[in-house]
């Protein structure tokens, strides 16, 4: 750090004289890799100049790059006391896909949740969205978020009011978690759940999802070490990937007064529709 | 091989001629040194003897790399580099933002080089390890969007794909009764992503990009064409394998304190570079217009059609992230104009560079008879119809995959020639270029990707379109038009004001006439170690490969990035200092080695077609001002050697001395070259 420090002395001293300005400052101490919130103690440390300095020439601002100057940081408050959040039964989640940006961040929380719980050893050291249940995909200048829409058949048409992926099945693998049990923050309060003793995985059956995929969406994954089943249990009512969404609204836990199955599409389906919405065109995508 | 973090630890190497793919593993000493993306990227093109000049851009042996730094997977903002020669005989980095280069790391590599030519068109399909060469004759002929869409659906990793297995047996009866299964398997997800190239590309027009994601672009340097050149339409990846990460917990620490401070970021996150043209540019006379003959209106409000609400409300549509990154500064636009050929296209933004070069460098933003300096009072429709050509023109060149700097400096070149007097719409296909017609550019660009008539001596570029017309005509006078430095485009940044760019950093800067490089501040103020390490840091970046929009938000957590992300605990922020050096250092060599050149100072950093650099600009609050103050012998004289010797160079020719590239660690590769430079 000497040659780093010698350069910051040095700005610090023409800052003190005057010779440059304290934006430039900063932009310089940045440039050189110190963080804006050093950066500014820095600026802070050279002491003003006396009343008798000259003022420094005004010099028009350069906008090379406008990149380099982040926004500086609020002063450190207290932070506010947080209600402690409850885990909600009967919500399912709502993506409004013309406010997603298809960062991510979602499947990255989610991935992180679970890979973690399933697979602890390799959650060590690795990161992978495969483990993810929620998942954006991006088509031509849309963003559409894949998961589970917790559909139901209906008794009274269907024969059966489980999930289509439960009714198919064979190992009864898939079960609804009632309210108490479970695993707070993973499974429970009336959401879908995999029993990975149970489950045999993609290479002898897979079920689960070619019924979805044929009738529904394609709201179940399969994770590449076991190759198990992934639904999407909404964290039994704490859904991680929407407190890791930076988007307001874009991803909300919201009440579900009907049947998942009402927004249940298959991807490009999904892709197809919105990008006729968002632009007004018939074409695909 | 030992574990690896961050790094998959493997690059392929496809060679079309042969048909083949093999694996390289690089060494770790050689990724800590260079890290990824550009600067890695030179260290192959030095090594592997491809500074050779009798290797041109187009020859066979001519290697294009897509090379990912340690971010690339799930750092945040991370974006993709492309390393190759350059039909412009220079190196080519370029970099893109979008998924595809997480994706490649997730199927488990560092990168792709290429070399060779295929006989008849082909794109790769990764997945995850395996790399397969496919036919892609279907898709010749086509678009960067319709191509990426082909890709897409095409892909699949094996966890996502399989015969069908269910049967009514597995169904309730009355359910099978009502809705029997399909029988189609599984197949429905759709999680790739792709890097293609248009028309532009096929027909190895020199500024050709590479694209991904409709609307992002591996600009500038010609990438796409040589992609064209080896036939090589795209290359389409799914990886299921992720990252693995030396210390999860401090590099999640780092990515999401990254996250939380860029969702404060209102400059990128509301309107992408929307600020730029309407509160800066035009403010600090650095805008381009008519071919740089002006540089700001005397009319404040022409810029209105530019600034954020304006464009948001008449035309944006949705923003769009790349991974992990929470400043989403690109939008989709779909246009609203009076003329059907341009309402109703779909278009992106347009950003910073798109308006100046393709909106007031092609006299998009006056009134018909009017000069930048009337006053123009734009009505709202007509500032409708002002955005509606720059993101018109934005959509013709992503979409054929072109360049729009350099096309702009191209198409703007024309046309003042034609305003001149100079040529005829007899010279031009019977094209009428006058300042603002989007239809004649629509006409002209059409031409250049086709390389029909005129359009193939326009494909290659701003100053070999000045060489044609200049000879065609016997005037050397057109030569003084071409706004170029090192023969390539002068991007949307004036220097003359000394408000905005840098001349000094044009003529530096390791990537022929480059803006985004980080100089200008050091130089302005003469500073040369603050410039020279303002460039350096960009290297690092490129090398990472990270964007510089969100350069502030990683400001001093970057060798913690490295640290966390592949375990060497002893890397420093001065070695991204030394990572810059040592690509400059590279560049430098390459490039003057490949084009051959007996005296540097003469006939490459002189290379300097900017006559409209010392015509005083004509109006505004820098009226008169000029580049290098006027004295072009002081910036070539002076300035220059100071900033060689900044850099530990040889102050009479600027090469890298051995002792420098000794201490830089690449004597082995580098100094047989410098020291027949030298």
């Amino acid at each position: 750090m000497s040659q780093l420090h010698e350069r910051l002395s040095e700005l610090q001293e023409k800052l003190r004289l005057g010779q440059i300005t304290r934006r430039d400052f900063l932009r310089y101490a940045t440039l050189l890799g110190v963080s804006v919130g050093a950066a500014e103690a820095l600026a802070a440390c050279a002491p003003k100049p006396g009343p008798t300095a000259v003022p420094p020439t005004k010099v028009p601002p350069t906008k090379v790059p406008p990149t380099a100057v982040a926004p500086s940081e609020p002063a450190p408050t207290a932070p506010p006391p947080v209600a402690e959040k409850q885990a909600l039964p009967g919500h399912t989640l709502l993506v409004d896909p013309t406010k997603c940006t298809g960062c991510l961040n979602c499947a990255v929380a989610c991935s992180e949740k679970w890979l973690a719980e399933y697979f602890p050893n390799e959650a060590k050291h690795l990161m992978s969205l495969e483990f993810s249940r929620i998942r954006p995909m991006r088509f031509q200048l849309v963003d559409v978020v894949n998961v589970c829409y917790d559909c139901r058949l209906y008794q009274w048409a269907e024969g059966s009011s489980k999930a289509p992926c439960e009714q198919v099945c064979p190992q009864a693998a898939l079960t609804v978690v009632p309210v108490g049990e479970g695993k707070p923050g993973f499974t429970g309060n009336g959401y879908l759940n995999v029993d990975r003793d149970l489950c045999t995985g993609l290479d002898l059956c897979g079920r689960c999802l070619e019924i979805c995929e044929d009738q529904f969406g394609s709201g179940i994954s399969f994770d590449p070490i076991e190759k198990k089943a992934q639904i999407c249990s909404r964290c039994g009512g704490l859904p991680a990937c929407v407190e890791a969404c930076p988007e307001p609204l874009a991803l909300q836990f919201y009440p579900l007064m009907t049947n998942g199955r009402m927004f249940a599409q298959t991807p490009a389906d999904l892709a197809e529709s919105l990008y006729n919405k968002i632009y007004d065109k018939f074409g695909r995508v | 091989m030992a574990e690896m973090f961050g790094y998959a630890g493997k690059i392929a190497r496809v060679d079309l001629t042969a048909g083949t793919v093999t694996v390289i593993e690089p060494p770790v000493d050689v990724l800590k040194k260079f890290l990824g993306g550009a600067a890695l990227g030179m260290y192959y093109m030095v090594k592997e003897g491809l500074s050779d000049p009798a290797i041109g851009a187009f020859h066979e042996k001519n290697m294009i790399q897509f090379l990912l730094g340690p971010t690339n997977g799930f750092g945040p903002n991370a974006r993709s580099t492309i390393v190759t020669k350059s039909a412009y005989n220079f190196n080519c980095i370029t970099t893109s933002g979008g998924r595809a280069a997480a994706e490649l790391r997730f199927a488990g590599w560092d990168g792709i080089q290429v070399v060779g030519k295929a006989k008849t068109p082909v794109y790769l399909e990764v997945i995850d390890d395996k790399i397969t060469i496919k036919d892609a004759t279907h898709l010749w002929g086509k678009d960067s969007e319709e191509t990426e869409k082909e890709l897409l659906a095409s892909i699949q990793a094996p966890l996502e794909k399989r015969e069908t297995i269910v049967t009514a047996g597995d169904m309730t009866p009355e359910w099978a009764a009502v809705r029997p299964p399909g029988g189609k398997g599984i197949g429905a997800k759709r999680l790739g992503a792709a890097w293609v190239i248009g028309r532009g590309g096929e027909n190895r027009v020199w500024y050709a990009c590479v694209t991904t994601e409709a609307a992002r672009a591996h600009g500038r340097y010609g990438a796409g064409a040589i992609m064209g050149d080896k036939k090589l339409k795209g290359i389409v990846i799914r990886g299921t394998k992720g990252q693995k990460i030396y210390d999860k917990a401090k590099f999640l620490k780092i990515l999401y304190d990254i996250q939380a401070s860029e969702a404060k970021d209102a400059f990128w996150r509301l309107y992408g570079t929307a600020g730029i043209g309407q509160s800066e540019s035009n403010v600090q006379s650095g805008y381009p217009i008519r071919n740089w003959q002006w540089c700001s209106w005397n009319d404040p409000d022409v810029v209105k059609s530019q600034d954020g609400p304006f464009m948001d409300n008449t035309s944006f549509k949705k923003p769009l992230s790349c991974p992990n990154c929470n400043l989403h500064c690109m939008f989709s636009s779909e246009i609203t104009s009076s003329d059907p050929m341009m309402n109703g296209v779909l278009s992106d933004m347009p950003d910073w560079e798109a308006m100046g070069m393709v909106g007031g460098n092609l006299g998009y933003m006056e009134k018909a008879g009017k000069t930048p300096e009337d006053p123009q009072q734009l009505t709202q429709a007509e500032r409708r119809e002002v955005l509606a050509k720059i993101q018109y023109t934005t959509f013709l060149h992503d979409n054929y995959s072109l360049d729009y700097i350099e096309g702009g400096n191209n198409l703007a070149l024309v046309q003042e020639l034609y305003q001149r007097k100079l040529i005829t719409e007899a010279d031009l296909d019977g094209i009428k270029p006058v300042w603002g017609d989007v239809h004649a550019i629509d006409a002209l660009v059409k031409k250049i990707i086709l390389r029909e008539g005129v359009g193939d001596h326009l494909a290659n570029g701003t100053l070999e379109t000045a060489k044609y017309f200049a000879e065609k005509k016997n005037n050397p006078e057109i030569l003084k038009y071409a706004c170029t430095t090192h023969g390539y485009g002068q991007p949307a940044h004036g220097v003359r004001s000394h408000a905005d760019q840098n001349d000094l950093e044009y003529v530096t800067v390791n990537r022929a006439t480059e803006h985004t490089s980080n100089g200008a501040a050091g130089f302005s103020k003469l500073d040369y170690a603050a410039g020279v390490a303002g460039q350096d840091v960009k290297c690092s970046q490129d090398s990472l490969v990270h964007c510089i929009f969100a350069a502030g938000h990683w400001a001093g957590k970057t060798a913690d990035m490295i640290q966390a992300l592949t375990g060497w605990t002893d890397y420093t922020e001065e070695d991204l200092f030394t990572l810059g050096a040592r690509e400059y250092a590279l560049c430098r060599i390459f490039d003057l080695t490949t084009r051959g050149v007996k005296d540097p100072k003469k006939e490459w950093d002189m290379m300097n077609y900017q006559h409209r650099w010392y015509e005083p600009l004509p109006n505004g609050p820098f009226k008169g001002s000029v580049a290098a103050s006027g004295t072009p012998e002081k910036l070539f004289n002076e300035q220059l050697p100071a900033y060689w010797k900044a850099r530990g160079w040889t102050d009479d020719k600027g090469v890298p001395t051995a002792a420098k590239l000794k201490e830089l660690g690449i004597d082995d590769i580098a100094e047989a070259l410098a020291a027949k430079l030298r």
